[in-house]
């Protein structure tokens, strides 16, 4: 009984590291994001596909490049012409209430878990070069 | 699965944190309440004092006679309960979390230092075990569930230790380490991981019988 008991559970462990080392980011349009607005990054930049993202949210660029006016998100405006990093700053301050980090985390992972997919998890976009 | 990872990483920790210092405060009240039924007469000599002299007196490196005399076991275990605190409370990753939770920030710690110093606390576990086999007293008061709570402490560092490492299985990696920790945190209160409360108030008491009746120190 126990040594079944252990052998179940040796199982369960092998099958879910299979299913992870196999699972996620397999995608084939996978690139690594650019973090040259980033003064001394302590993570390479997250992995990201920007092909998978534009089917995902059918072509609606303004999801993820929105204009925010006064605090307020402008519906259907886009900013795609600019970098995050012209409206995001670094550090936090009165007029920069996003800073560029949190700005990115936020962005992501809130959407992965609104739409209970995509990675949440640190090492799941900032793999290790 | 992201909604599980949700929940761990939100509510759960909610849940953990007020476990925790719930737990520690009925704890508290109820040793109180216990000494002032059985023994009433500690509160006619307690001192804030005498109280604060000792915990202090103790909280010095070395400083009282009995830490000299094991040099070993007392060094091991002052750095350990000092990075037991270090680590996850000036790790970046946490600091990120709790900024992106709370809007408040502090300086991080090196990632290369931390991991190492994680290693060393492992390694006091490590030795904390061994020591319970091998030192004849302390193994006559040693059961299972030392070992188990050795066990219980060294899992976050472990599973955060491989985890950061990415080496295999990082997503079932984390929530062992989110898990663990929670866990850690939960037991406080009804486990021997409550000397993080109780040992003061040993202090509070010898400090002022010491102190207040006998007019010794007790370092």
């Amino acid at each position: 009984m126990r040594k079944s008991f252990i052998t179940g559970i040796a199982l369960v462990l092998v099958l879910a590291a299979g299913w992870t080392a196999f699972s996620g980011q397999d995608s084939q349009y996978l690139e690594r994001l650019d973090n040259w607005a980033f003064e001394s990054p302590r993570r390479p930049g997250a992995v990201f596909s920007h092909d998978d993202h534009i089917m995902d949210l059918d072509d609606d660029c303004s999801i993820c490049h929105h204009v925010y006016e006064d605090g307020k998100l402008v519906p259907g405006e886009s900013s795609e012409d600019y970098y995050c990093s012209d409206c995001h700053g670094l550090k936090p301050a009165p007029d920069n209430s996003m800073p560029l980090e949190a700005a990115y985390h936020k962005l992501c992972r809130d959407c992965h878990f609104d739409e209970g997919q995509g990675p949440v998890l640190c090492g799941e976009c900032h793999i290790k070069e | 699965m992201n909604s599980f990872i949700a929940f761990i990483m939100g509510p759960m920790v909610w849940i953990s944190a007020i476990i925790f210092l719930g737990g520690l405060l009925f704890k508290f009240i109820g040793i109180i309440q216990s000494v002032r039924s059985k023994e009433p007469y500690v509160f006619s000599y307690l001192t804030v004092k005498h109280s604060l002299r000792s915990i202090g007196a103790w909280l010095i490196p070395f400083f009282p006679k009995s830490t000299r005399l094991s040099p070993v076991y007392y060094g091991i275990s002052y750095v350990f309960h000092i990075f037991l605190f270090v680590i996850p409370l000036f790790l970046a990753s946490h600091i990120v979390l709790f900024n992106e939770a709370f809007q408040i920030s502090w300086p991080a710690l090196n990632d290369g230092v931390a991991d190492w110093l994680s290693l060393a606390v492992i390694a006091a576990l490590v030795f904390f075990a061994i020591r319970r086999q091998m030192v004849p007293e302390v193994k006559y008061l040693t059961s299972g569930s030392d070992y188990l709570l050795i066990f219980l402490v060294a899992l976050p560092f472990i599973t955060g230790y491989l985890a950061y490492h990415q080496w295999f299985a990082y997503r079932w990696m984390v929530v062992a380490h989110v898990l663990s920790g929670e866990l850690m945190l939960i037991m406080i209160p009804f486990s021997r991981f409550s000397h993080m409360l109780t040992a003061p108030l040993t202090r509070a008491y010898m400090g002022s019988e010491f102190g207040n009746v006998r007019h010794a120190r007790d370092w």
